[in-house]
């Protein structure tokens, strides 16, 4: 074996640069395993050199930066003194050892390979270092203390610093060590400041394998450095630290900040105010967290199941608020001799008003529409017309006399007597029904139902009937001290004219219809014009045709009013409508209109209205002028200004007879609470809003004839139908239905007694709304809370 | 096909395509568990029952007629009081992802009907205006390469903090200091403020969690970050905490709450961080601040010491303001003298050509400690529609005016510009808030991005949500209903206010860094700025990039 010595100084003393430098040092290499380098402040010596069987190199001059760089495995160097900076950079094998200080960057990017450094570091020492699996991990000892920045990156190397006259002894690891470690280890002796960050690096001490590991290779490194004094005093497993790479799994469980909130909270925040912060703002107000979908109080709304509290359109615009809603209810559960009786407690006329002569205002506005068709109501009506009257209850002790025994007269006598009150009736024709009776023809009213139905009424408890009874003032005082209460329901038996040359000739409607309906009926010509195109108007053209005239014309100073089946009928015999016309007068050929046309009729018939007729009336009881006649002014339960007098009917306002049982019906309750002694209260009910509905639950079908077919048509519009689609839908159970105690009653109503309820538990709903939603009926409504 | 709730067509019928947000809703994955109709803050969609009408079309066969079908699905309303706002709720709490909120892409049609018994719209949030604002479009350009040392933001220690408070020339301060004269007070504070936003405005959870966020920022994470209260008061109990010292309390022409802050005065543990005098709000200058009564609840009413359930509009001037001079001296003089001169006051502008001549009397006045503009970008809980989108000035070429003026005095190292508007609203807050330092901002207010950032604020420039105003905030963060702002956890946004600032450090100093700066923020460093936009670039006096 031979040693080469290689001069970094020429045979002029000049310095050989380090290109030079390199390329005789890897001459020398070639040829000797052994070299001696008498450096000059070279840079790079040992770069990338190696040898079949090592090599070592002995640095003996001053070495230049990045000794040992790249260096190769089986290659020593050692460096008699001091080095510059970079000592092992990019180093991948090879052993180095500097018996002094080493100065910035040692072990820079550092792969494999040990550094030995009998000194102390510059900053940033072991910084870059890399690990590759299938080699060991590079080492760096330093038997001083390093820098700052020392380890900044290591991702694989272990470092050693002893800590032996450090550089500084407060702090043998520098400022800030190990920034973005990922890797390595680090073991030291000695005080640090703790300025190493937490999220990269953890302190610990060795455990036994590690402090094993330390004790295995101290040794090795004292010898190195020609130190192996220092062994004992370097054995103290107690003086001994580690830091180890905080791992991306522990750092993801770390918090992000130092502290838990939760700690903060508890042991700073809470402690600072000493309470909540807004105690002294809001004692005892709760902000503890709630979740989003909430039940019970926290619901922002609540569902209420508002079973009957609005009214069905049937029954908000029937004039008597007949429930045909709860009655179709009946009908379905095939209760119908009460579903007979309910209508029965509401109208004395059902087949002969809703089931003929009434426009059925019930069913403009049935919710079925959005279906298909309204209910067929009349059906319903007619059913009626053999049903027995209801039994009345006992008699209270009082009698209430009723002037006028039409439609709004009967329905407070049927009212009164169902109720046990006497009612006696004084009318003033020799019979009873008032103008349903007299005059409207019975093409439209049959007779066969309208005599069963007056024959019920005359049957019926409780009722007197006075007939041919003509009021005078004096009668009607009478009356007055002999009754607790009268009624006028005189209607309007006076009727309209206008004084046009030739009005003599001209007859009244309802005389003539009166007399139509007689056994002695008035002759009509062959045309004929009636003044008027109303209703009644068209009744007459009807009757006019029956009576055997040809042609028929109805004139009017505007368009015509008349509508429904009247109109219909007349049309379809022929009768002709002429307006605007305005009758100049009238001849024995026709009317003259005011522009000069002559319209031929032998007979002329005026049906402008009628008025009341009150000459009995006292002055205590007010009247309003309205076109010339004088009407009874009454409030909300058709009181008069008398408080013992009350009025109904067409003596208030013309209206259809249904308006005339409503207003009837309504008294006769007003009087019954009276009588009682309990308070009376008017109907006040809300029509309930379409949109409250859920109408799609159903699917157009064929009206049907029968009773079960409108019954079964029937929307149940605010009315539950128990159909059980609220439970059904509702995605949390919330809502059930319960039995109710058989004699509970809701409304007091007949018929509209519930023997169930639905109820949504209020710890299970969510007020989603979903049982509103789908109440086919409009029950379930969402309230605010 | 029936809907259940068909209705009639009038002047104001909308249909699903007119409304700015449209639910879709898919049937074939909704399991009908009612989540999304109980959530929803606007009552805006239901369960429909729909018919469909099948006829029977079978040409061989003799049967004719029809037959129906009948389905379910969630479906939005069209009136004007119930149209979706887009919050996207309902699919939060959706188990099956069968429902979404989306854009409507038609014209939005309610904006013709947004007019309802003659009130225009009134709504919270920002101006409406999407897309990447000039703040966005800023680069910080002068890299230190090799020509000096490039810093390392993870490395290299940084002192971020900026100063709040009247700054004395040299000589003044030496003179000061050795012959006893007085010294305005100063604070050393994170140069990103959490920008006033009244209890009240806020639910006090999110309030409280805001608080107790920046107190975990100053006490265990060590960023001096700083609070305002906006004007609404603060609750006595914080006024005699050690936690006063992280609050700007604001004063405004409404004064709510300042009874209960001079009554507390005498008990006060610290001072506060500063005081802030509000003259003019960005989102809606010349415009007062609006508390709407939907929000005055019994907890607010107490604390503002007023009526429970009405409106608190503040009006737009301070009723004592005849002048800038003179209102805005004997304003800063009276609330620096309450705090014994020992608290910087400073008012709030917003925005405008007029900006200028604020600040020079400012300069001129011994007592202000600052000037704080807020740009049109800004956000408010409660303003009417024209304000937010169309009346203000833009933050940035304001800011950049005012500073550039001091410079030309030489006076800008003495009184400190805060910016407010817009900063963050797509997100790049740290971004937004160093440009307007680097054209001359000593720090920013952020309060819309704070509550976006830590309270899941669902508010955006399309409209998104924004009725803080009428307090049915579906998050908690605006309402002061308790059924709403109980579902927010002051705990989780006083962690995500960590998060938040955390995170604009490091992203100050990743700005910073490249800079070669470390030891004092950049104020006014304009050198470093470019924009690839000729117009701005000339506009704001720093390069134009391409």
């Amino acid at each position: 074996m031979t040693t080469t010595v290689v001069k970094g100084l020429n045979e002029n003393g000049i310095r050989v640069n380090s290109m030079d430098f390199e390329k005789l040092v890897r001459q020398s290499a070639k040829s000797s395993p052994d070299l001696i380098l008498e450096s000059y402040g070279q840079h790079n010596i040992g770069i990338r050199l190696e040898r079949e069987g090592g090599l070592n190199l002995t640095v003996k001059g001053p070495s230049g930066q990045r000794l040992g760089c790249m260096g190769m495995p089986g290659t020593v160097i050692t460096c008699e003194g001091a080095t510059s900076d970079d000592v092992g950079y990019l180093n991948i094998g090879a052993e180095i050892t500097v018996l002094g200080d080493a100065t910035n960057g040692a072990c820079n990017a550092m792969a494999n390979g040990k550094v030995f450094i009998a000194g102390s570091i510059g900053a940033r020492g072991l910084t870059m270092t890399k690990w590759n699996p299938n080699y060991e991990k590079p080492e760096l000892w330093v038997l001083g203390s390093t820098g700052d920045s020392f380890a900044e990156f290591n991702c694989g190397g272990i470092g050693i610093v002893c800590g032996i006259d450090p550089k500084n002894p407060d702090n043998v690891l520098g400022y800030r060590p190990c920034v973005g470690m990922v890797g390595g280890t680090i073991y030291f002796r000695g005080d640090i400041d703790n300025s190493f960050p937490e999220t990269n690096a953890k302190l610990t001490d060795p455990d036994d394998s590690q402090w094993q590991w330390l004790q295995e290779n101290l040794a090795g490194f004292l010898k190195r450095i020609n130190r192996p004094d220092l062994l004992k005093s370097l054995n103290v497993r107690e003086e001994w630290h580690m830091l180890l790479t905080v791992t991306p799994q522990e750092r993801a469980l770390m918090w992000s900040g130092p502290m838990p909130m939760a700690e903060f909270r508890n042991n700073h925040w809470n402690k600072a105010f000493g309470g909540d912060p807004l105690r002294d703002l809001a004692p005892g107000l709760d902000r503890s967290l709630i979740d989003t979908i909430v039940t019970g109080e926290f619901r922002r709304k609540k569902p209420y199941w508002a079973n009957c509290e609005s009214a069905a359109p049937c029954t908000y615009y029937c004039p008597i608020h007949i429930p045909t809603v709860d009655r179709l209810r009946l009908i379905r559960e095939g209760r119908i001799d009460e579903a007979y009786e309910m209508l029965l407690r509401y109208t004395p006329l059902p087949a002969s008003v809703c089931g003929a002569v009434c426009p059925n205002l019930c069913m403009d506005n049935c919710s079925r529409q959005g279906v298909d068709d309204s209910i067929d109501v009349q059906v319903l009506g007619q059913s009626v017309n053999s049903i027995k009257a209801p039994v009345p209850t006992d008699p209270l002790g009082k009698k209430v006399a009723i002037i006028g025994g039409g439609p709004a007269g009967m329905n407070v006598a049927w009212q009164l007597a169902l109720n046990g009150i006497q009612a006696d009736i004084f009318e003033q024709d020799s019979q009873i029904g008032g103008k349903l009776a007299q005059v409207i023809p019975w093409e439209r009213l049959s007779q066969a139902i309208w005599d069963q139905e007056i024959k019920r009424f005359l049957d019926t408890p409780n009722i007197n009937i006075n007939l041919d009874v003509a009021m005078t003032t004096e009668k009607f005082t009478e009356l007055q001290k002999e009754y607790d209460y009268v009624v006028i329901a005189v209607g309007t038996h006076e009727p309209r004219r206008i004084p046009f040359p030739g009005n003599d000739k001209v007859i009244t409607a309802l005389d003539f219809l009166k007399a139509a309906k007689s056994d002695s009926p008035m002759e009509v010509g062959k045309e004929v014009i009636v003044i008027g195109a109303g209703n009644v108007g068209c009744d007459v053209a009807c009757e006019a045709y029956r009576l055997g005239a040809e042609k028929v014309t109805l004139i009017d100073i505007q368009k015509p009013l008349a509508f429904g089946q009247e109109k219909e009928a007349a049309e379809a015999l022929g009768a002709q409508f002429r307006w605007p016309v305005i009758t100049e007068k009238v001849t024995d050929e026709g009317l003259l209109t005011k522009d000069g046309d002559l319209i031929p009729a032998q007979t002329v018939i005026i049906s402008i209205g009628d008025v009341p007729a009150l000459s009995f009336l006292p002055e205590t009881v007010e009247t309003i002028t309205v076109g010339g006649a004088s009407w009874i002014t009454t409030d909300k339960a058709h009181v008069t200004s008398s408080d013992k007098v009350l009025a109904v009917g067409d003596v208030e306002k013309p209206g259809l007879a249904t308006n005339a049982l409503g207003a009837g019906k309504t008294a006769a309750e007003y009087i019954v609470a009276a009588c009682k002694g309990i308070d009376w209260k008017p109907f006040e009910k809300e029509v309930i809003p379409q949109l409250a509905l859920t109408i799609t639950h159903y699917v157009p079908e064929e009206i049907g004839t029968t009773e079960q077919n409108q019954a079964d048509r029937c929307l149940s519009c605010a009315a539950c139908r128990d159909c059980h689609l609220c439970e059904t839908i509702c995605p949390t159970g919330a809502i059930s239905r319960r039995d109710l105690e058989s004699n509970f009653l809701q409304s007091g109503q007949p018929g509209s007694e519930n023997s169930y309820e639905y109820i949504s538990d209020d710890t299970k709903c969510i007020a989603c709304g979903f049982c509103a939603d789908t109440c086919p009926c409009g029950i379930w409504t969402m309230n605010a809370f | 096909m029936v809907s259940t709730r068909s209705i009639s067509v009038t002047p104001g019928s909308l249909t699903y395509s007119d409304l700015p947000w449209i639910i879709e809703h898919r049937e074939d994955r909704c399991t009908l568990c009612g989540q999304c109709t109980s959530v929803c803050p606007k009552e805006a969609i239901h369960l429909s029952h729909m018919r469909q009408r099948v006829p029977k079309l079978d040409v061989f066969s003799k049967k004719r007629g029809s037959n129906y079908r009948n389905f379910t699905g969630i479906r939005q309303r069209t009136t004007m009081a119930n149209s979706c706002i887009g919050c996207g709720m309902c699919s939060m709490v959706c188990p099956n992802d069968a429902i979404i909120a989306v854009p409507g892409t038609n014209e939005n049609r309610t904006l013709f009907f947004e007019n309802q018994k003659g009130e225009p719209n009134k709504r919270g949030g920002r101006r409406n205006v999407q897309g990447t604002t000039l703040l966005d479009r800023i680069m910080f350009n002068r890299i230190s390469m090799l020509t000096d040392p490039a810093l390392d933001a993870g490395r290299h220690e940084f002192s971020l903090t900026t100063t709040l408070g009247r700054v004395l020339s040299p000589e003044v301060f030496l003179d000061r200091k050795i012959n006893g004269g007085w010294i305005p007070p100063t604070r050393e504070i994170f140069p990103f403020v959490i920008g006033s936003m009244s209890f009240g405005a806020l639910s006090p959870n999110m309030w409280l969690g805001l608080l107790q966020g920046v107190a975990y920022c100053n006490e265990v994470l060590g960023i001096p970050v700083v609070m305002c209260t906006g004007e609404g008061g603060c609750p006595p109990w914080v006024l005699r905490s050690p936690y006063l010292k992280y609050i700007i309390l604001q004063i405004a022409s409404g004064y709510f709450g300042w009874d209960e802050i001079i009554r507390a005065i005498p008990e006060m543990q610290c001072d506060p961080a500063a005081i802030e005098i509000k003259y003019g709000q960005g989102a809606k200058p010349g415009d007062g601040g609006l508390l709407m009564w939907y929000k005055v609840s019994k907890l607010i009413a107490r604390l503002r010491g007023v009526p429970e359930g009405v409106d608190l509009p503040s009006p737009p001037v301070h009723q004592t303001l005849y002048s800038i001079e003179e209102s805005v001296m004997k304003m800063i003089q009276t609330l620096s003298t309450a705090f014994n001169h020992k608290v910087p006051v400073y008012p709030k502008i917003s925005a405008s050509t007029s900006a200028k001549s604020v600040l020079n009397n400012l300069v001129r006045n011994p007592y202000a400690a600052g000037l704080m503009i807020d740009g049109i970008d800004g956000g408010t809980g409660a303003a009417y529609n024209v304000s937010l989108d169309a009346t203000g000035h833009p933050v940035a070429s304001c800011i950049r005016e005012c500073y550039l003026d001091l410079a030309a005095q030489g006076m800008q190292n003495e009184i400190p510009i805060f910016a407010a508007g817009g900063i963050g609203k797509n997100g790049n807050v740290a971004q937004n808030g160093m440009a307007l330092i680097m054209l001359g901002a000593s720090g920013v207010h952020i309060g819309k991005y704070i509550m976006q950032a830590t309270a899941g604020c669902l508010g955006n420039e399309k409209n998104r949500c924004n009725v803080c105003n009428v307090g049915i905030c579906p998050k908690g963060i605006t309402s002061q209903n308790p059924k709403l702002y109980r579902r927010l956890d002051p705990d989780l946004v006083a962690e995500r206010v960590a998060d938040t600032f955390m995170s604009i450090k490091t992203e100050v100093k990743k700005i910073m860094a490249p800079l070669g700066r470390s030891q004092s923020l950049p104020i006014g460093m304009a050198d470093a700025l470019g924009i690839a936009d000729k117009d701005a670039a000339e506009r704001l006096e720093i390069k134009y990039v391409c």
